[in-house]
């Protein structure tokens, strides 16, 4: 039933209110972008405990995109204050670090040709 | 396993001795303050070590300043606090000489480049999650999730307070191969090999100079005949540009060492990794000239620093 659409995150979307950053790491890597444009990972974001849910829950993202940038995402897309917590889980067991890469996890963990990504408000898979 | 205990010693035993100094612009005196000296445990993270260092430094600086959170550079890069000391030491290569000079921060947090470290609670749920994550590749989590937590705290509190007994008498089981995880190691796949092997060798790949912090991949210990896997078999999956034609090698640097390649992967994860369960390894990609690759070995920037 969430397998009916799948969302871009496009670069432009998300750097519009993160500051120079992230946008200068996509102009040093355009070249590079072009490339993997079409390699994108899928990720499906499921909400758990009391956090709310993703109209949303499939998206593509880049493979170099870090888990904190992810983070940054869901929190904004969820409309939560920056100060509060996200806390994000692969294979409901451990927190990856915040700089860690998606490609790396879906490498390790994806499944289905995806990566799934469990995201909460408390701790709670330790 | 237990025959190459020693090893294991050996590993925890590494230590750098590192000159801290306050960066000069920071200084609020007329004089600089001396620097500090400490030796540290390879093992370890910088925010478990400095809290001496905190105080010495943080007399010398702007009143408005002494709350701020701490940080450390080598030259002019950041340190990040989650990667242990060795790891971040062997990321320097040939540039580092001893002691190793790092430099103290108090202000203008490089928010971009490292995470923020509040209290040490930060750098236990970091290593907690790190070696769940090493259990996942190893035994599906099931060795990490079935102990208590008393066993997660002898873990922390091992490293921590550099208790070797401590840590290993926990740790071990986090090494043992086959049904360790109370369930059939049968679900696993097929043969009866998979019981000397851990199911994937939990590993990461620093190439220094890369945009990305470090590869990671699932790369089993054994091969589908039985035959255990080596350091150089896991390099040509890492590296498969660099097979061959190309005229470059890749030099693995790990605990201030060059591992041989032919060393197997099993052997590898159970007693170079660090206590996180990872093997950290620092993959230098060298051209290198028609000539037998022995000769390279004389500029490997290894430092074995035991005692």
């Amino acid at each position: 039933m969430a397998d009916v659409a799948v969302g871009k995150i496009e670069d432009n979307e998300i750097s519009e209110n993160n500051v120079d950053g992230v946008v200068n790491r996509t102009d040093t890597t355009s070249n590079q972008k072009a490339e993997t444009e079409k390699q994108k990972i899928e990720i499906l974001l499921k909400a758990t405990g009391n956090a709310p849910i993703m109209k949303m829950k499939k998206w593509a993202v880049d493979p170099e995109k870090k888990i904190g940038w992810i983070i940054d995402f869901i929190k904004r897309y969820l409309n939560l204050e920056s100060s509060e917590n996200l806390f994000l889980y692969v294979n409901q067991a451990f927190a990856p670090s915040p700089d860690q890469i998606v490609r790396n996890l879906y490498e390790c963990f994806g499944t289905d040709g995806k990566l799934v990504l469990h995201y909460c408000k408390s701790q709670a898979w330790g | 396993m237990a025959s190459d205990r020693e090893v294991l010693r050996e590993i925890w035993e590494g230590k750098l001795p590192v000159c801290f100094q306050l960066h000069s612009e920071e200084v609020y005196a007329l004089q600089a303050p001396d620097p500090y000296y400490l030796m540290v445990p390879r093992l370890s993270y910088f925010p478990l070590v400095t809290d001496k260092v905190r105080k010495h430094f943080s007399r010398h600086i702007h009143p408005e300043k002494r709350e701020a959170e701490m940080w450390l550079d080598f030259n002019g890069q950041p340190l990040k606090w989650h990667y242990p000391i060795g790891l971040l030491f062997d990321l320097q290569g040939s540039d580092a000489s001893l002691p190793w000079n790092v430099t103290v921060h108090f202000d203008k947090f490089p928010e971009r480049e490292i995470l923020h470290c509040p209290c040490r609670e930060v750098v236990e749920s970091h290593f907690m999650s790190t070696l769940k994550e090493a259990d996942a590749l190893k035994h599906r989590g099931q060795v990490a999730s079935s102990m208590q937590k008393k066993e997660h705290n002898q873990l922390w509190l091992g490293l921590q307070h550099d208790k070797f007994d401590q840590f290993w008498s926990v740790n071990r089981r986090l090494m043992e191969v086959g049904s360790s995880g109370g369930g059939s190691s049968s679900a696993l796949s097929g043969s009866g090999d998979e019981a000397a092997f851990f199911r994937f060798v939990p590993f990461r790949c620093y190439v220094p100079n890369l945009e990305i912090p470090y590869r990671q991949r699932p790369i089993r210990p054994c091969a589908e005949d039985g035959r255990c896997r080596t350091l150089g078999d896991l390099l040509e999956e890492l590296f498969p540009e660099e097979k061959g034609q190309t005229g470059k090698e890749v030099r693995v640097v790990t605990h201030g060492v060059e591992p041989p390649k032919e060393v197997p992967l099993q052997w590898l994860s159970e007693h170079l990794s660090y206590p996180d369960n990872f093997l950290h390894l620092v993959c230098h990609v060298i051209p290198v000239k028609r000539l037998p690759s022995m000769s390279a070995s004389s500029s490997s920037p290894a430092h074995v620093s035991s005692e």
